[in-house]
Formats: structure tokens, sequence, C-alpha cells
């Protein structure tokens, strides 16, 4: 679960909230979806606030080729 | 080499291997030059050494024998047909043992424009009838990429328009480049490198990235190398390479076309501020559900809960009916019909009177109209 990437999370998150929308939900399964739906929010607000991007350079061959 | 000759009755006689070796060794010495000509009468097999072809003067229609080793020519990927027109970089060379004299060459180049043309048509027709082009092998690009590919030349500006695009849509994301040759002769093979290479480091999509250039300059990206790389690529590929008005082949086989490289950057990620407002959303989404749930499931139960309540208050009154439906027969049963047709009904106290009472007993006598004391005698 902790593998899942933010485009997984955002999936389910959005399955989790047609659900409720569609409303066909126990007590017990709203309480358990409820908070999983929370939980993926909260990671993937988290994700959006805390990320900084990263831009590598993969090793260069250029020289290496002109031989 | 020295060529050495025998005296025979006064005459410098050659030998002809010595001849031959002699003559080659003088024409090795000529610089390597570039000869243009046209290809006829191409000849190349699996199991030779060598291809084989004869290059003619469009002019006058003079001839040359040219060589080439095979596994160079095959590394060329030309193509090439009889009649068409190329620059061949060689130096001649004399076979010895034959006294054949051929241009040995070193690299062949296609020449004209016309001819280029002609050959990209032939590789595109041929790669479509693979399917390589089809609509359906085209992938939708991941919406939110944890790695993203980049492959551009060393020329800052379409790598700038890329990064610049990525990253003030989507700061977040992760980027690795590779930047390769994308011109010349060595660009087409480093191209189809590095599209392993960045596969091979996890990125779930790739940006072909090139500015524009002349039509010679975007050929590599044309190259049936590259072209065939992409389309295997195991992820997603957006190609944008050169102008809007160039179709280079790679951009046939790549997953999503984009007009400039600013635009491929933008298409890989999604803009971070509608991201947030779509989490936003998600997130009210998900309270509103919720609560509108537990308040369906809050109306039922004070609906049951009425209902409850109100059961024995229903079931007394459904029994109270009962009872005065019971009365009204019993009511019905009852002696007055027989009253009715002259009978009386003698009680003494409560009981009835059924034997001859003793005499001054106090009656109570009911006939059909009412009742009336007595006293017997």
């Amino acid at each position: 679960m902790s593998e899942q990437t933010f485009e997984q999370a955002q999936v389910e998150l959005e399955q989790i909230v047609e659900r409720l929308e569609r409303g066909d939900v126990g007590l017990e399964e709203l309480t358990k979806l409820w908070e999983r739906g929370e939980e993926l929010y909260r990671r993937c607000a988290e994700q959006l606030a805390g990320a900084q991007g990263t831009i590598e350079e993969l090793a260069r061959r250029l020289d290496a080729q002109q031989t | 080499m020295k060529v050495e000759a025998t005296e025979v009755e006064g005459r410098k006689v050659y030998s002809v291997r010595a001849f031959n070796q002699g003559v080659a060794g003088y024409i090795e010495k000529l610089p390597t030059v570039w000869v243009e000509g046209e290809v006829t009468e191409l000849r190349r097999q699996d199991r030779w050494a060598s291809v084989f072809l004869t290059l003619k003067d469009p002019e006058d229609g003079a001839c040359l024998a040219v060589q080439m080793p095979r596994g160079q020519f095959d590394g060329l990927r030309l193509d090439l047909q009889d009649g068409e027109r190329v620059h061949v970089y060689g130096r001649p060379e004399l076979y010895a043992q034959r006294g054949d004299f051929h241009l040995r060459a070193l690299t062949i180049e296609r020449y004209g424009l016309g001819a280029h043309l002609a050959a990209l048509e032939r590789l595109k027709q041929k790669l479509a009838a693979e399917g390589l082009f089809a609509a359906e092998r085209k992938r939708a690009l991941p919406r939110i990429p944890a790695l993203i590919g980049l492959i551009t030349g060393n020329d800052a500006a379409a790598k700038r328009d890329v990064l610049t695009a990525i990253t003030t849509r989507f700061p977040p994301a992760h980027v690795l480049v590779a930047e390769t040759y994308v011109q010349g002769p060595r660009a087409a093979p480093a191209i189809a490198t590095a599209i392993g290479d960045l596969c091979a480091r996890g990125i779930d999509v790739l940006i072909l990235a090139r500015g524009g250039g002349s039509f010679e300059d975007l050929l590599p990206f044309s190259d049936e190398r590259v072209v065939r790389a992409v389309a295997e690529c195991p992820v997603p590929v957006v190609s944008a390479v050169g102008h809007e008005q160039d179709t280079p082949l790679c951009d046939l086989a790549a997953d999503v076309r984009a007009s400039t490289p600013s635009v491929a950057g933008r298409l890989v990620v999604p803009d971070l501020t509608e991201l947030r407002a779509w989490l936003d959303r998600a997130h009210a989404g998900l309270g509103r559900g919720a609560r509108r749930i537990v308040e369906r499931h809050g109306e039922r139960l004070a609906t049951a809960r009425e209902r409850l309540r109100r059961a024995p208050l229903l079931a007394l009154e459904r029994r109270r009916a009962r009872l005065d439906t019971t009365r009204g027969r019993l009511l019905a049963l009852s002696p007055r019909a027989t009253l009715e047709r002259g009978y009386a009904i003698v009680r003494s106290g409560d009981a009835l009177v059924r034997e001859p009472p003793v005499p001054g007993t106090a009656l109570a006598v009911e006939v059909a109209g009412g009742e009336f004391g007595a006293r017997a005698e």
C-alpha cells in the first residue's frame, strides 16, 4: 500500500467519492470508506505540498561516443 | 612495397603479380575523396563480406566499381535503390589478384532532397505496413508521471522549453534528461540508445524534443532505428521534433505528437493548481457523500422508531375494533328478537326464573317494550 503512487491514490479516492455519492453504502462500510478516503486525501495533499521536483542528467556518453 | 623487375633479354620485365602490386601500392597513396554518381547494379547478399555497386556518371555514363564491407553498408541503413544519386567517400584501390580497380567506400550518403524524400516515403510505407503508426497502438499518457524521460540535443532552447513548461505547470515533477546528438550520422543510434537507457531507469513517459532545423537536420528522427525504438518504447512517447509542418517519422510512431517542445512539456504533467482544486473537491465530496449517507440512515432510523412507537397503540385499536364487531354480532343474537314475538324474560335478582317462584318473590319482567316489576302469587 505504501508503494501506491499519487495517481493510484487519486484513482482510488475518486472511486470512493463516487461510491459515497451514489450512497448505497452500509454504515459500517461507510466508516471504513470514509477513513480510507481521508487517508488518501491526506497522502495526496502531502505529496503535492511537500514535493520539490528534480531534474537529473543521465550520465553523458557524448564524449565516449566521439572517440 | 618494392617491386622488383627481372632482366630478360635486356628488358626489364615485371610479373603480373609484381605489376599489380606496384600499381596497387601507387594507387593507395591517392587521397580519400568524395565521388558523386548514380547507383546501379547494387549487389548485396548476406553471405558476402562486401557489398558491390557501380557508380555511374549521369552525364556520360562513365562507370566506377564501388565496394564496401557489408557490415558498414548495413550500418548506414540507406535502403538504397538503383538510380539514386549518392556521394561516396572512399579511396581508390586495386585488387592485385585480379587487377580489378574499384573505389573502396568508407561511407555513402544519399544526395539530393528528392532522393531523401523518396527513401523516406519508402520507409514510411514499409513501417506503416507493419502497423507501427496504427491508431490502436497509441497509449494514453500517465496523468501524473513519477519520472519523466527527456531526450534533447544540448542546444539549450528545446530542453529549456520542455523543462520550463513542466516545472511551471507541475513543480514536483521529476525529470531525467538525456542529451544526445540530434543531427548528423551519430544522432540516430545515439537517440535509440538513449531511449533504451531512459526506459531502463524506470521512466513512465518519454519526451523526444528537438527544435526546428533543416530537412537534413531532422533526418535522424526519421531513421528506422529511431522510429522503431519509439514504437517499441515500453512507456508512452511524446514527440516534439521540428516545427508544425515537419512530420518526421518518429512523430507518427509516437503516442502523442506535440507541435512544440513547450506543448510536449505541458502535455506530460497535470496543472498543479487544477490538481489541488480537484483534490479539494474530492475531499469535499467525501465529506458530503458521507454526511448524506449518515443522514439517510438517520432518516430511516427515525421512521422505524416512529413506527415502532405507534405499533402498540395501533394493535390496541385494532383489537378494540374487533371487539366492537364481535359485540354487534352478539347483540344480534340477543333474546330481544324473541321478546318482540311476545315472550317475556322473568328474573329474580340476577337469576332467571325457570320454576314457579315462592309466592311473594319480587320479580323483574322484561318484555319487548321495557321492564317492569311484579310479585309472585
